[in-house]
């Protein structure tokens, strides 16, 4: 208990350092009349085969098999999983932490969901279904990185990431497959591809945007995007393997 | 008659030249005064200096203080609050009341003033009534009537006192109801007096700086000589302990304050006061043992900085300092701003240096060169004469140093080193027969050679292609040999035997066993065979081999240069070290050391020494011979050398001055660390937060990589780690690096151990279970925990012959070696926070959390019970253990 109260003090003073030097300053407001930025993103080229996993363990819980949850390629090439984001944003609608805390679950030893996008400060649910011992495993390098089990009893543990950070990467040790991205966010202009490669955000003020793709195994795509009043900017990308 | 013209002496006027007189007097005296208390003493000039920007900035802090308080809203309340209280008591009923108790208190003080005289009055006479009744019983008088005079005293006494305690009394309670009157405006004093506290005590802080002359009249402190005594720091000539008396602080009197960083010299804060004067307070150790200058010289800089005629030592600059921590501290590696030290001593003891040059302390080193009794049976003869002629041909970062022979010298010495060894080769060869099943023509075992080099741990000391870059030794030299041209050396038969078991050929190698069976050390083999190509030598140069006028003269030169310094070479067992000694080296003065006919190097200590090491024969003349090989070390090599050199003098610091020198660990360590550096086990793994070379191909999967050591000594039981240096056992059978077999001595083992103990300051190094006391609840719940219910630790954990599930890369250490192999004091460290004691290791934390349902809930027993219970894993009791018939509850249900 001494030590969580002192690592929550530790970071609410670091989270208060950073806002205090304002390298990144984002101004948060009222957006009138904003513009909307909607896409797809596709994959370049013919779409590769899912990838397949074999299970070593735990298989009445987890199964035989997974399919790789790293690129997966919906039917018409769009690619799910893509971080959206604009890069230079700097003024808009406010940034606010969830009213309910985001569920990040393991299920049949799989991560659910894979990516999670979230405003920096909030607290992520972490629920264990599978009921038996797993881990979750961050590599941070803004925020502090942990290594926290969750054994069969403990069906819910409670983390709070509170400082922007693209990519952190989460791990089960316990299931070498398991893998997922956490993305903390310094401002509310970003979105996740679904399925089938869309995306969407509103309220974006007019003006002209860098906006930026990332994908865990195909890198990152930068473009530009301007937006108008009221308008709806359209775009499609293209991302390929590297 | 008297000339008229002659005046008589009396009558003479030598008013002038009195009055001249005088004034030349009184000139030279305040010459004098001013020359001594001015001119001289440079130092009163900086303290007066010191002393106004002292005073300014204590004004400063307080003038800051005052304005912020003119402008703090709670100051601002306070004020008005304490204002309008006392305004409300003095116009309201409250100072009326005050006003009568206050007479009431005047009326009872008098009357105290009364009763305590009485009282002390009849104290008096009852002590003369005493010795009275007293006296007249000893000297067998009357009695009677002054034993009555004592009781009615005594009577008196009782009375009076009781009289004295009444009036006290009311004193107090009229006392105290006026303070009560007073509170309300006591409490709101209090609080503005609380509020400028810093205020005042700034303020006297600032007038503490002055000293009161009397009246209004104050004047800043009087300089004065500030200085440390350093009692039997020196020895005269006489080889009697003198003090060292420091005077450094007259003009660097800030140099232990903080806040004064910004001033120039000498007025300026230490640059790191708060790591190295905490350490080292100036008021008690001085300045000179560590920055050398003429300490007690204060009246002009150069003489205080010793930058005049015959002081030995002037002050030191940079890095140069450095040359002094050994002095003190025996221990140097990871010691701050020790670090080019350290690396100035490890090169000394790796390249040999004391194979030619005697140093005190480092005397008994090991021979750093390969062992030549079997040198025929080992290399080409026609290698051998190239390497003797060049070695930095062949290997340009070898620690070989060049002896810059010509062709001729160099076949000399070949051929004497193959002759000399001839004997015990063929021996070695009879036992060691050619193997079969090396071939490197076979692409699949080449290709399996090679990837057992880059998964078993060869790294972690050898590079494999030119240019390529094991760990190094300093900034230049390669540890171990770079294998890139190996086949130009030797042959398939050595190498194979060599890779099986290195003592086998040299007792005393380096190099490890890597417990390869015999396939994979003929699959290695083969893939070192590919690298480089054997390279003959014209024949005439290869027969002169065996011509004995060659093997003589190449005797000769072997004895000459001193390659028994470094080499174990059959016949120069009893040589000695060709090498001037080194140990007062840094008190060579200028004409002890020879220039040659070097008159562009600048005449200094320092010139000489880099000069020499850089290009050792530059000194050379017709006449004078040099002998020293060419080591071609880059610049910070030679400067780390030369701060290592700089502290071998004749200065020894007294015992009581030095760090820990009562303190055996830090020999140990020292000792541990040589080892350490000897057998390299800082390439593979990290040992006291350096090394782990090869951790570097581990970078995606860090968990492949050879465990970090830092910590080691309070992980392990040392008797376990005895064992496992003597012959490793796979502990972490995920990993594909293995821990090699080093056929350490036990002396060797021994000082591993130690060194390991000492960086973990244990005192109590071998911790026994008593495993009977271990108390029944502690196994159930230890058993509990690790179950598949609780913390399923035998999900990754290996336990003996029962292996988890899944891949050995996600398996965790044996939990049936942890009662010989752990401590059980680490294993609770290692529970509270595993990323704490290992930053980034796989095993996650498990508290804080543990469930509520087990040993009440508490982390800390439950951690205590996981310990116990693995110290008897595997025993019957442990396997009897009840556990619930039940599952636990659900926390959720």
């Amino acid at each position: 208990m001494r030590t969580s109260t002192l690592t929550v003090t530790l970071t609410a003073l670091a989270a208060f350092l950073a806002l205090g030097t304002g390298a990144h300053a984002y101004d948060g407001g009222p957006v009138a009349d904003g513009g909307t930025i909607s896409g797809t993103v596709v994959f370049d080229g013919a779409a590769p085969a899912p990838e397949k996993i074999a299970v070593t363990k735990d298989k009445p819980v987890c199964g035989e098999e997974k399919v790789s949850p790293a690129l997966a390629v919906g039917a018409d090439g769009g690619i799910a999983n893509v971080v959206v984001r604009l890069t230079n944003i700097s003024k808009g609608k406010p940034l606010e932490v969830p009213a309910s805390n985001p569920v990040f679950d393991q299920k049949g030893c799989e991560y659910t969901p894979h990516v999670l996008l979230f405003p920096a400060g909030t607290t992520i649910d972490i629920l264990n279904s599978d009921g038996i011992l797993h881990n979750v495993h961050t590599t941070s390098e803004a925020n502090t990185s942990f290594n926290q089990a969750q054994p069969k009893f403990k069906k819910k543990l409670q983390k709070t990431i509170e400082k922007p950070e693209m990519g952190i990467k989460v791990v089960c040790d316990a299931h070498g497959w398991m893998s997922a991205w956490w993305i903390s966010q310094d401002h509310p202009y970003y979105a996740l591809t679904d399925a089938k490669g869309a995306f969407s955000m509103g309220d974006v003020p007019a003006g002209d945007y860098d906006i930026e793709f990332w994908h865990e195994t195909l890198g990152k795509h930068m473009d530009k995007v301007s937006v108008t009043a009221g308008g709806t900017a359209t775009l499609t990308v293209k991302m390929a393997k590297k | 008659m008297s000339d008229p013209k002659k005046i008589d002496e009396e009558q003479k006027s030598r008013s002038v030249l009195f009055l001249l007189s005088a004034i030349a007097l009184v000139v030279t005296g305040l010459w004098a005064v001013w020359n001594d208390n001015i001119s001289r003493r440079p130092w009163k000039h900086y303290q007066h200096e010191f002393r106004q920007v002292e005073y300014e900035r204590a004004d400063q802090a307080f003038q800051n203080e005052q304005a912020r308080l003119a402008e703090d809203p709670e100051y601002l309340k306070a004020v008005e609050t304490a204002t309008a209280s006392r305004k409300s008591f003095d116009e309201g009923e409250g100072a009326r009341s005050l006003s009568a108790r206050q007479t009431e208190l005047d009326e009872l003080n008098d009357e105290l003033a009364t009763v305590d005289l009485d009282v002390r009055f009849v104290k008096s006479e009852l002590e003369e009534a005493w010795y009275e009744y007293e006296h007249a019983k000893e000297i067998g008088g009357a009695t009677e009537e002054k034993r009555a005079r004592v009781d009615s005293l005594e009577e008196y006494r009782v009375k009076a006192q009781a009289e004295l305690d009444r009036v006290q009394g009311e004193v107090t309670a009229v006392e105290e109801a006026m303070a009560t009157l007073r509170a309300s405006v006591t409490e709101a004093d209090s609080a503005v007096t609380k509020l400028v506290a810093e205020a005042v005590s700034l303020e006297q802080q600032r007038d503490g700086l002055l000293v009161h002359v009397g009246g209004p009249l104050r004047v800043f402190k009087v300089p004065k000589i500030e200085q440390t005594i350093l009692e039997e720091f020196d020895r005269n000539a006489y080889n009697q302990p003198v003090a060292r008396v420091d005077r450094c602080m007259s003009c660097h009197i800030a140099i232990n304050r903080k806040g004064f960083e910004d001033l120039p010299q000498p007025l300026t804060t230490h640059p790191d006061r708060e790591l190295l004067l905490a350490k080292h307070p100036p008021e008690q150790v001085g300045c000179t043992p560590c920055h050398d200058g003429q300490g007690a010289a204060p009246n002009s800089t150069e003489q205080a900085h010793g930058h005049v005629i015959h002081w030995e030592h002037p002050l030191l600059h940079g890095d140069e300092l450095q040359a002094r921590c050994d002095g003190c501290h025996q221990n140097v590696e990871n010691l701050p701003h020790a670090e080019r030290l350290a690396d100035g001593r490890r090169l000394f003891e790796e390249l040999g240096c004391h194979g030619c040059h005697l140093v005190t302390d480092y005397g008994e080193l090991t021979k750093v060169g390969p062992y030549l009794r079997r040198v025929a049976a080992k290399v080409d003869p026609s290698w051998l004469t190239r390497w003797v002629t060049n070695p930095h041909d062949y290997r340009p970062h070898t620690r070989m140093p060049n002896f810059m022979f010509d062709d001729d010298d160099g076949t000399a010495v070949a051929a004497y080193l193959l002759s000399v060894s001839a004997e015990e080769s063929s021996a070695w060869l009879e036992e060691h027969p050619a193997p079969s099943g090396i071939d490197p023509a076979n692409a699949a075992l080449v290709a399996e050679g090679e990837a057992l080099t880059q998964s078993v741990g060869c790294k972690g000391c050898h590079a494999f292609v030119a240019g390529e870059r094991g760990p190094m030794l300093g900034a230049s030299k390669d540890i171990a040999p770079n294998l890139s041209n190996i086949a130009e050396k030797t042959d398939a038969r050595w190498i194979f035997h060599w890779l099986k078991n290195p003592r086998h050929y040299s007792p005393a190698s380096k190099m490890p066993s890597l417990r390869l069976s015999d396939g994979e050390a003929s699959a290695v083999a083969s893939y070192l065979l590919t690298l480089g190509t054997k390279k003959a030598e014209p024949a005439a140069r290869l027969a002169a081999l065996d011509a004995d006028a060659t093997v003589a003269h190449g005797e000769t030169l072997v004895r000459k240069f001193g390659c028994a310094g470094c080499h174990d070479i059959p016949g120069m067992e009893s040589e000695s070290r060709i090498g001037v000694e080194l140990s007062t080296f840094e008190n060579k003065t200028l004409d002890q050391l020879f220039f040659g006919e070097r008159g562009d190097i600048p005449h200094t200590w320092y010139d000489w020494t880099y000069n020499k090491i850089k290009t050792p024969r530059t000194y050379e003349t017709e006449r004078i011979e040099q002998l020293m090989p060419n080591f071609d070390l880059p610049k910070e090599d030679i400067e780390a050398l030369i701060i290592f050199l700089a502290g071998r003098n004749e200065e020894y610091v007294p015992k009581k001055y030095r760090y820990a020198a009562d303190d055996s660990r830090q020999a140990q360590i020292v000792e541990g660390q040589r080892l350490v550096a000897r057998y390299n086990c800082t390439g593979c793994h990290v040992v006291d937060e350096q090394g782990g070379f090869i951790r570097a191909l581990y970078e995606e999967t860090p968990s492949f990589a050879p465990p970090i050591l830092n910590g080691e000594g309070s992980k392990v039981q040392p008797d376990w780690l005895f064992g496992f240096l003597q012959d490793p056992i796979p502990i972490r059978p995920w990993l594909q690096v293995r821990m090699p077999t080093f056929n350490l001595s036990n002396e060797e083992t021994n000082t591993l151990v130690n060194y390991f103990t000492a960086l973990a300051e244990l005192d109590v190094p071998f911790v026994h279970v008593a495993a009977d006391a271990i108390p029944e609840d502690h196994i159930t719940a230890g058993k509990l925990l690790l179950s598949k219910d609780y913390f399923d630790c035998f999900s990754c954990h290996v336990q003996g012959a029962n292996k988890p599930e899944g891949p050995p890369e996600g398996w965790a250490p044996d939990f049936a070696m942890a009662k010989d192999r752990l401590n059980p004091d680490w294993i609770v460290e290692w529970l509270h926070d595993p990323q704490q004691v290992q930053p980034g290791t796989k095993m996650p934390s498990f508290y804080p959390g543990g469930p509520d349902d087990l040993l009440g809930g508490s982390d800390d027993r439950q951690i205590d019970a996981i310990r116990d219970y693995l110290m008897i894993l595997g025993t019957p009791r442990a396997q009897a253990a009840t556990v619930l018939a039940e599952p636990p509850p659900d926390p959720n249900s």
